[in-house]
């Protein structure tokens, strides 16, 4: 493996007739880290994806998996690569064991059956049609599909779209679980509590560029120490909110939402409960948090990873 | 290997899981069987159906008779071969010799043709025929029957159906015959005697004539909607997808379908064969090497038609709707539902390209229900073999995994 690079990627271009999906984007995934794409719908994350994966060409740009340049993903590369697509069905008549011994068969080596059954813990529904199953459960038996070669590295696509929140924690456990086996992980999402939780570094897209990336910490990093402040009110008016921004350095609302960046804790808290009561206004859902990385798009976007 | 296999096994397990296709995969053959059995178990009824057959008479002997019972025999004939009023066909198409064309030429010539099943009959009035009638009638009871000469196929249905219509029209003329000299016993003044072409091993029944064609629709019928429908509700449901980013190639992925596809097509012979012999005592064997020879190449020729057809459709309805259009020309235009002979010349060539025509014929010949063959005996094997070819590779060229964009 060079430089213990898993993937190499430079100038990636992909268009779909004149729109630019993909535009020139550069990256590099190391060895046994996971790596996310983050952005918006739209962003081109997918699109990047499924050229890494085999399923698109790109227009132009060089691609280099596991030391190997490639202009498309050979059949060899695909023995090393596990595949979670975001939009993939299955056999519904089919049982979660013959599924899993199907995809197995695919590949010259594979891992059992029972391993991957464990492994995703469906042990109890190796039985169960496909149509049966819940979408928790039925996104499980596609990471475990994913998994059924032992793959050098995994492509996860927006592995937690539409999971409740149980199912997506434990999809969350899954993901450090494979890292912590020394896997490379590829992962794309747009929400951004995943990527800081999973990611050792981020790759933040929009219109299919990157517009930046590195550690979270590095990207949060970036809007320098300040601290937020959050809150609903039920009514003000624009002179009111002219003197709540003199407490702080930067003062953001949308509706009833506020959001307060400071750099001086204690000043910004003082003066916001003056303006309360000298308002006779009542603070909803108060919070103080450090800046994530949905900040850091709304920085340099204007826009919210959700709009 | 094993990739062939267990995709085989997945395509039958899915197959016997999902009603719709296990219905038409097994439940409607064997459903049209016996429909058909019971409903044409004997196919007597005249209507509809239509024959070629061949007379043979000598109008220069009627001169000398009072009235010439050939020449009757000749009109009854001619009036069932007159065009009818509702527009549906004649029940018979009558060949006769030219003027001055010979005679033993002439039956020669015919005998061929009913040998290779082109004519369903042949009825030779000997010279000496109206002058032995007279005889006969003349004579009064007990006097030996004048005999008309009556040629059928020993191996066609079609053919022992055509004969008794034609049995039944020389006993109305006889009728006729002994009604104007005033007799209405039960003596004859017309016998026939039967003369048959090809070998007749055993009585052919109505379920051995259909047999093979209900096998061919059922292989046809699987392999022309079966396989495009499962290839493409697969793709559209995003299932070959998962596929695409696996190292299994598009030509793999067909041969494990193609195996899966084989095994449940040998399934429905089993199911068809067992129900037509035990249910309707069928006595045809399917089971001789040549027939299984022909049967595995009917089931890949059609299985290689719905390749073709799920890697040009856009969606599963655009393929059904592209194996509804092939449906037509190759049932009808195969001789699978009525003779071939006749058809306008560009339909010919229609015939002549299709390789249910080959498979029909070749299959029907070889459980002994068709006697004769269209084209020489290796056309049988090089025109759907052709044709598997040209279909598998496009197959393999262009069947995208992912709905295009």
């Amino acid at each position: 493996m060079t430089n213990q690079i898993a993937l190499r990627v430079a100038g990636l271009v992909k268009h779909y007739g004149s729109v630019p999906a993909v535009d020139g984007i550069s990256f590099e995934v190391p060895l046994a880290s996971v790596f996310t794409l983050l952005g918006p719908n739209g962003a081109g994350k997918t699109t990047t994806l499924e050229i890494l994966e085999g399923i698109r060409e790109a227009d132009s740009g060089e691609l280099v998996l596991f030391g190997q340049p490639m202009t498309r993903v050979s059949r060899d590369a695909k023995q090393r690569m596990g595949v979670l697509l975001q939009d993939g069905g299955f056999e519904p008549h089919l049982q979660v064991r013959e599924i899993i011994q199907l995809f197995a068969s695919f590949f010259a080596r594979s891992r059992s059956v029972d391993e991957i059954l464990d492994l995703v813990a469906l042990r109890e529904k190796a039985k169960a049609q496909v149509r049966t199953l819940s979408g928790g459960q039925r996104q499980r038996m596609a990471v475990g599909v994913a998994l059924v070669n032992d793959p050098d590295v995994v492509f996860l696509d927006e592995p937690t779209t539409g999971l409740d929140p149980q199912a997506r924690r434990n999809m969350w456990d899954i993901i450090s679980g494979l890292r912590s086996q020394g896997k490379t992980i590829i992962l794309t999402t747009h929400y951004m509590e995943e990527a800081e939780a999973l990611s050792d570094s981020v790759c933040i897209m929009d219109h299919g560029k990157i517009i930046a990336q590195g550690s979270p910490r590095d990207l949060t990093g970036r809007l320098g120490e300040e601290t937020l402040i959050e809150f609903r009110v039920d009514e003000t008016d624009g002179e009111a909110i002219g003197q709540l921004a003199s407490c702080c350095d930067r003062l953001r609302h949308d509706g009833p939402l506020f959001t307060l960046e400071t750099s001086d804790l204690q000043r910004t808290m003082t003066g916001l409960l003056r303006w309360s009561e000298a308002q006779s206004t009542r603070f909803h859902d108060l919070r103080v948090r450090q800046p994530n990385l949905e900040d850091v798009f709304l920085t340099m976007t204007g826009r919210t990873l959700r709009e | 290997m094993k990739d062939i296999l267990t995709l085989a096994r997945a395509h039958v397990l899915t197959a016997f899981r999902e009603r719709e296709t296990l219905f038409w995969f097994l439940i409607f053959p064997l459903f049209l069987l016996t429909i058909l059995s019971l409903i044409f178990g004997r196919m007597s009824d005249g209507q509809d159906v239509h024959f070629s057959i061949a007379l043979i008479n000598d109008p220069s002997a009627a001169s000398a008779a009072p009235f010439s019972p050939s020449a009757i025999i000749a009109e009854a004939f001619a009036a069932l071969a007159a065009p009818t009023d509702s527009g549906h066909q004649p029940l018979f198409a009558i060949e006769t010799p030219q003027a001055g064309q010979d005679r033993d030429g002439f039956l020669e010539e015919k005998l061929v043709e009913l040998r290779r099943g082109q004519l369903a009959a042949v009825l030779v009035l000997p010279p000496d025929f109206d002058q032995r009638v007279m005889d006969t009638l003349d004579a009064g009871r007990g006097a030996p029957s004048a005999e008309a000469h009556l040629y059928m196929s020993a191996t066609s249905v079609a053919s022992e159906t055509a004969a008794s219509i034609i049995e039944q029209v020389l006993a109305e003329v006889d009728r006729s015959l002994l009604g104007r000299v005033g007799r209405f016993d039960e003596s004859r003044a017309i016998a026939h005697v039967t003369g048959w072409v090809g070998e007749r091993e055993s009585e052919v029944d109505y379920v051995d004539f259909v047999l093979p064609g209900i096998l061919l629709m059922a292989f046809f019928a699987s392999g022309l909607f079966g396989v495009p429908g499962t290839i493409l509700f697969n793709r559209d449901r995003k299932v070959l997808r998962r596929y695409w980013v696996t190292p299994l190639s598009v030509g793999r992925y067909l041969m494990g379908f193609g195996a899966g596809h084989l095994i449940l097509c040998a399934l429905q012979f089993t199911l068809i064969v067992a129900l037509g012999k035990f249910a309707f005592g069928a006595s045809i064997s399917l089971f001789g090497p040549t027939t299984l020879l022909i049967l595995i190449l009917a089931v890949v020729t059609f299985l290689a038609f719905g390749f073709l057809i799920a890697s040009l459709a856009k969606s599963a309805n655009a393929g059904m709707a592209t194996a509804n259009i092939l449906n037509m020309p190759m049932m009808f235009l195969s001789g699978m539902f009525f003779p071939i002979t006749g058809l306008p010349s560009f339909m010919r060539v229609v015939v002549l390209a299709n390789p249910v025509t080959y498979l029909l014929e070749s299959l029907r010949q070889s459980v002994g229900v068709q006697s004769g063959t269209l084209m020489p005996w290796p056309w049988t094997f090089v025109v759907p073999v052709l044709w598997i070819g040209i279909c598998t590779f496009a197959g393999v060229r262009r069947l995208r995994w992912d709905v295009q964009r």
